[in-house]
């Protein structure tokens, strides 16, 4: 199956000295739904839009559709679709005619639009409320609104930046059906942003974790599990111990063990089995231990493993957050000049 | 064929935002209204000059002539400057949109789309700059309504023309192409709208101040009147008066402040449509 979207050594850097992105390289082929996972300020929405011709980049190039995206911005936004993570609807006009004028931009033809929009305002569940201002939409609705909008022209490849943020869980999962069905019945390639490990793990074909503007690791959801090797029984002993340590990876079954953040990570193919193990070799050493925990391979534990820290979704202003804060800053302060 | 579809969309969006916030055309013209009910009816001196005991008639009639070119009193020349001046009002509010399209991500959906820069600010101008025509038309008629109703008001001493009427038209077009022009540009560079609108306000005051908007011709100092000649406010009420009263007080016939016009109109175009092109880029 070719590649919807290749690309090769992207860098983007804020203000000379900020790397967002630092020399990804990736590909996805056509029809797949490809997850870029990370933190704030990891580099996921710089790299969607690298691909998506919204930002130039430093260095590096990217082919998304089998156009140089660098080279042709303006055929290359005919044929993508692209959902923001934060509303871009106009408020003042009815949701039916936000899709109006999305299709007479894209170049929809004339004669197709009102059977294309109300398709789409039918296959969202948005017919009831077509003609009211967006002002007066549900968060719900709005996002259902923001990926109509991106898809009203049917592109080829599907951008999804964090989509469902700010969503309940049922405003998620309708939305994630809806991608679902669009993908199963168009065949369009869908690359994706998110926060939401379950989101990623449920959805995504294959996932790329992104970390500090770099891909830690990439994989199917099941091959980045995998990799962990089992299970992962956390032992938070009162004070880090060597001889604990030690302990720990002459257990029959255990396959690695790493001290992080006050605590041992250790891997073993069946958790339940190694914890009365562990209780009785501290016991042994005379260690008393404040805190043991049982995980199944999950894409917290993946993202864990690889960028050695826990999955925090509400993590505070990064440099880049910070580097592009002063880029606005500076273009205001410019601009009042 | 896409181009016009996707500039003609783009209207469509600019003049039905602007049908459901009547708020800016309503504060567009409260600037305008204010300076004809108050000002106007308050600073309507000319009485006192034709009272004047120590001038005979003929010496009066020299003088009013002289200071308002023509016009039979200063209500009628002042009212004739608002018109004018209502295009710049009316077009402050393009630039503020651009600003809160940016602040609400709407801009941003338009600019990821297939619509070029051309098509986006050219949508915008348009938009932008009929309205203030309608607007300017108000303004003409409240000045002739306030007169019928026992109040200083404009009185239209020549016969107007078609091809006269249509010199008043383009003259106030060719203003709100410069200025929307102008604010358009504005908008697209900077972020913030208390920003904007500060540097809206040190433009607004300065562009009247310097104009042959509010004072009478024959009163202002020499240095003034060089730089008013200049001002894009005073060509276009220059051509509105010589239409209304006549063109015998004024060095140039109404086509050559339109072209003065013109050339105005044209290079803030060309300023704008570049720093459009380039707000609008993909960032490096």
């Amino acid at each position: 199956m070719p590649d919807a979207i290749v690309a090769e050594g992207l860098s983007k850097t804020f203000n000379g000295t900020v790397k967002a992105v630092d020399g990804v390289s990736f590909s996805v082929r056509e029809g797949e739904i490809y997850g870029f996972l990370g933190p704030n300020g990891a580099g996921k929405t710089t790299t969607l839009s690298l691909l998506t011709a919204v930002l130039g980049p430093t260095a590096g190039q990217a082919v998304v559709d089998g156009l140089d995206v660098f080279h042709n911005p303006h055929d290359l936004k005919q044929r993508i679709g692209l959902v923001f993570q934060e509303p871009t609807a106009d408020q003042d006009l009815t949701g039916r005619e936000n899709l109006e004028l999305a299709a007479a931009l894209f170049g929809v033809p004339l004669r197709e639009t009102p059977q294309r929009v109300n398709d789409l305002l039918d296959r969202l569940a948005l017919t009831d409320a077509a003609d009211r201002l967006v002002k007066t939409y549900s968060g719900g609705m709005r996002r259902r609104l923001e990926l109509a909008v991106g898809i009203v022209h049917s592109p080829r490849v599907l951008f999804l930046d964090e989509p469902t943020l700010g969503l309940d869980p049922q405003g998620r999962a309708g939305f994630w059906r809806i991608v679902s069905e669009l993908r199963k019945d168009t065949g369009m390639t869908v690359f994706l942003t998110t926060h939401y490990l379950d989101e990623a793990d449920g959805m995504c074909d294959r996932i790329a974790i992104i970390d500090h503007g770099k891909i830690v690791a990439e994989g199917t959801p099941t091959e980045l599990k995998d990799r962990l090797g089992g299970d992962v029984v956390t032992v938070r002993p009162i004070g880090l111990s060597d001889q604990l340590e030690v302990a720990l990876k002459a257990l029959p079954g255990v396959t690695a063990v790493t001290a992080q953040e006050g605590a041992f990570r250790v891997k073993c193919p069946s958790g339940e089995v190694l914890i009365p193990k562990v209780v009785a070799a501290a016991t042994g050493l005379g260690i008393s231990i404040a805190g043991i925990s049982l995980r199944r391979p999950s894409l917290d534990e993946v993202f864990l493993e690889f960028t050695g820290r826990e999955y925090r979704e509400d993590e505070g202003p990064t440099a880049t957050d910070r580097a592009v804060f002063m880029t606005r800053f500076q273009n205001a302060r410019r601009g009042s000049r | 064929m896409s181009g016009v579809r996707r500039w003609a969309a783009l209207t469509r969006r600019e003049i039905l935002k602007l049908a459901r916030n009547p708020q800016a055309i309503i504060t567009s013209l409260l600037l305008p209204i204010l300076y004809l009910v108050l000002f106007g009816q308050g600073f309507n001196f000319t009485n006192f000059l034709s009272s004047n005991p120590f001038l005979t008639p003929a010496e009066r009639a020299q003088i009013l002539q002289q200071s308002f070119l023509g016009a039979p009193d200063y209500f009628s020349y002042f009212s004739a400057g608002m018109v004018g001046f209502v295009a710049v009002t009316a077009t402050l509010f393009v630039g503020a949109n651009v600003i809160f399209d940016k602040l609400f991500g709407s801009l941003k959906r338009t600019a990821a789309s297939p619509a070029t820069a051309t098509d986006i600010f050219g949508a915008r101008l348009f938009a932008g700059s009929i309205q203030p025509v309608g607007l300017a038309f108000l303004v003409l008629g409240l000045a002739i309504l306030l007169g019928d109703l026992g109040l200083a008001g404009l009185h239209v001493s020549v016969a107007v023309s078609v091809l006269g009427a249509a010199e008043v038209v383009v003259a106030i077009l060719l203003l709100s192409v410069m200025f929307a022009s102008l604010f358009l540009s504005l908008g697209f560079t900077i972020e913030q709208p208390q920003t904007y609108f500060a540097v809206v306000n040190a433009i607004n005051l300065p562009v009247l101040l310097t104009s042959a908007a509010l004072y009478p011709w024959g009163l202002m100092p020499v240095w003034l009147q060089t730089i008013a000649s200049y001002n894009p406010v005073t060509l276009a009420v220059w051509v509105i008066r010589i239409t209304f009263f006549g063109d015998a007080y004024y060095a140039h016939p109404a086509w050559v402040y339109l072209g003065g016009l013109f050339v105005w109109a044209v290079a803030m175009f060309a300023v704008a449509t570049w720093l459009t092109r380039r707000a609008l880029a993909p960032r490096r």
